[in-house]
């Protein structure tokens, strides 16, 4: 088996002259034309410091032409090679090669989910940038004069951003989104986390407009935080953390109607009223009255159950007054706060 | 085992949850674990203080997490995915940052509260009995064999994701419940959703959108042959159990299994009485097929 010409390998091992070690994959195949998938597997020689990338660049040199993925710039960047490897999200220019190898560990690899597939591990990328192109990738400073000089923002307006600008656009975090899974026209992780590197930037004036876009129907409030785009995104992005920054932003700007914006209100009382949550408020204060009484039927098994605790007596946890006085502290500290600003370059030129 | 934690059973099990919380102090006992109640404490904010008002959310933590440390107890045993999830990514924050550390003390201190000097650990129940010393006093206490009872376990999600804060296994291809499901002698069931949501967190904001995500756990466990699904989240359970129905009327097949909790579970194998691990306060109810796995002495005797 070593015998066959691998012509990829033979550059590179020109190059490093390194070790080589056998990477066997196994590769969803996709054909557009026949409308048929299945698994092909393949042992390639490449060097230990091979990718994932590497080693499919090994078979495709060498063994299957055919075979479709996307790739560019080979470290990290670019975004292009954003794939399932057994399962989980991942660019294979990132995914080293010998920690499998050397666990004896065939790897699965299959397109991105969330996206339809076009030919093997190529997905359609239209409906992603569909969502991106919603909300309003660019800086919008209508309401300021152009100024002649450049904006100034300061390195703590910067840091407000700094993790949502890493966002390379690869698609990992959406590939595993459970709402999106569920309904497909949420805008998703990597939008969202777009919005927010907007949302948050000191020189953009439309705040209010994006977070009343963001608050409706497959917005902010769809995500049911499982956490999946935090876990896959090569970048560090965190897009579950810029959503709840989003929801912050909504809390601080007034969009307090959405049934999420609700449910989130009645914890924060809660905490203030007694302590633990007052569950039988929850229902009632999301969906509104008319919506509570309409699932009745639905509130009376879970009585039977013992699962409805008294409203009249609820939970009182002890010393609660210091969180009531911390309550009333910070929305006093909070009032006073203005939103970061960048200033307008003409407001500085004298200085 | 002889450990000494402080208590943050959370407001789920301290309320319509309460099954799970009378199971996770008989199973405490057995395993001469100490729970030191916290009765100052709120809720965990469940991200969705976080979400409305983070600085807030800190201050909060920060307090819970003082209480902790006030009463001497270095780590704060949770039984539930969200608390866990929640007091520890607070904790990293408070730890990690020495100048909002102190801020958040100055405005504790200014309320009359507990201060926090950030030597607390979160750590779940399940962690703390899946290895280790936990594991092997859970392996000594478990007295019967729940020999041909299938489980299917079901994590959620924030006890394994984001793993730079959780961090306990792998988040991908978890095994403590399984291994805690053969150590009572039943027989782990695999199914890819395991590691997936249940949708509890928007179950009431956006009822479609959440149930379907449950129904996927709930039809692959059913197709899988399961006779329960276990899971170490109340949040879960909920999900799982009371919208049940629900998600039968979603997918449009019959379900009807039943949840149990992970402290149920192990009560279950230790030879704990029903009365303490309280099935009927489910809204899924138990077959008596399913109680006689589970060793419930009651329907070989006379419960009907």
């Amino acid at each position: 088996m070593t015998e066959i010409k691998n012509a990829h390998f033979t550059t590179l091992k020109g190059a490093y002259d390194t070790e080589t070690m056998e990477a066997t994959l196994r590769i969803r195949r996709y054909d557009p034309d026949t409308g048929k998938a299945r698994f092909d597997q393949f042992t390639v020689t490449v060097p230990v410091t091979a990718s994932v990338l590497d080693a499919l660049d090994a078979i495709k040199d060498t063994r299957d032409g055919t075979l479709a993925y996307r790739k560019s710039c080979r470290m990290a960047v670019c975004g292009s090679c954003g794939m399932r490897i057994d399962g989980g999200a991942a660019l294979a220019c990132k995914t080293p090669m010998k920690k499998f190898v050397d666990a004896g560990h065939t790897i699965t690899v299959s397109p991105m989910g969330n996206l339809p597939v076009i030919k093997d591990l190529v997905v359609d990328m239209a409906p992603f940038w569909e969502k991106i192109r919603a909300v309003k990738p660019y800086l919008d400073t209508r309401d300021e004069e152009v100024p002649d000089k450049e904006w100034r923002v300061s390195p703590e307006h910067g840091d407000l951003i700094h993790k949502e600008s890493l966002c390379i656009l690869c698609g990992c975090c959406v590939s595993e989104c459970n709402s999106m899974e569920s309904d497909p026209d949420f805008l998703g992780p990597a939008a969202l986390a777009k919005a927010y590197r907007f949302v948050g930037d000191a020189r953009d004036t439309d705040t209010r407009e994006r977070l009343r876009d963001l608050n409706g129907a497959h917005g902010i409030w769809d995500c049911t935080r499982c956490y999946f785009c935090n876990q896959r995104c090569p970048k560090g992005v965190d897009p579950r953390d810029a959503i709840a920054k989003l929801g912050a932003e909504s809390f601080k700007e007034g969009f307090v109607r959405d049934e999420g914006a609700r449910h989130a209100k009645v914890f924060v009382d809660s905490t203030y009223k007694g302590g633990y949550l007052r569950e039988t408020e929850l229902v009632p204060k999301t969906i509104g009255p008319v919506n509570a009484i309409k699932d009745i039927p639905f509130a009376l098994q879970l009585a039977r159950a013992g699962k409805v605790p008294n409203p009249l007596s609820p939970h009182k946890a002890k010393d609660n007054d210091e969180v009531k006085r911390l309550w009333k502290l910070l929305e006093k500290e909070a009032k006073g706060a203005e939103r970061p600003r960048a200033q307008h370059p003409d407001a500085v030129r004298e200085g | 085992m002889q450990e000494r934690y402080a208590y943050y059973p959370g407001c789920l099990a301290s309320l319509s949850q309460k099954e799970l919380d009378s199971s996770t102090r008989a199973i405490a006992q057995k395993l001469d674990i100490e729970l030191v109640e916290m009765p100052s404490v709120t809720c965990c904010g469940a991200g969705d203080i976080h979400e409305a008002k983070p600085d807030y959310y800190l201050h909060i933590s920060a307090r819970i997490l003082g209480q902790a440390e006030q009463m001497g107890c270095d780590t704060i045993l949770t039984i539930c995915n969200v608390c866990t999830l929640n007091l520890r990514q607070a904790n990293k924050a408070l730890q990690e940052d020495a100048a909002l550390l102190n801020r958040i003390n100055d405005n504790l201190k200014e309320v009359g509260a507990a201060t926090y000097q950030g030597g607390v650990d979160v750590r779940h129940l399940l962690w703390e009995v899946s290895e280790g010393n936990g594991y092997d006093a859970f392996k000594s206490v478990a007295v019967k064999s729940l020999e041909g009872l299938k489980v299917a376990p079901f994590y959620g999600c924030q006890i394994l994701r984001p793993s730079k804060i959780l961090g306990f296994e792998n988040p991908d291809q978890p095994q403590s419940l399984e291994r805690l499901i053969q150590a009572c002698g039943a027989e782990p069931i695999d199914y890819p959703a395991k590691v997936k949501c249940c949708g509890f967190p928007i179950v009431l904001a956006r009822e479609d959108v959440a149930l379907g995500e449950l129904v996927q756990p709930l039809e692959q466990a059913v197709a899988a042959g399961a006779d329960v699904i276990v899971t170490p989240c109340p949040l879960c359970h909920l999900s799982l159990d009371a919208w049940q129905r629900k998600a039968a009327d979603f997918s449009g097949q019959e379900l009807g299994i039943p949840i149990l909790h992970l402290a149920q579970l192990l009560g279950a194998a230790a030879g704990i009485e029903e009365s303490e691990l309280k099935f009927k306060r489910h809204v899924t109810r138990l077959s008596p097929e399913v109680k006689a796995k589970l060793q419930m002495p009651s329907v070989v005797g006379t419960e009907a």
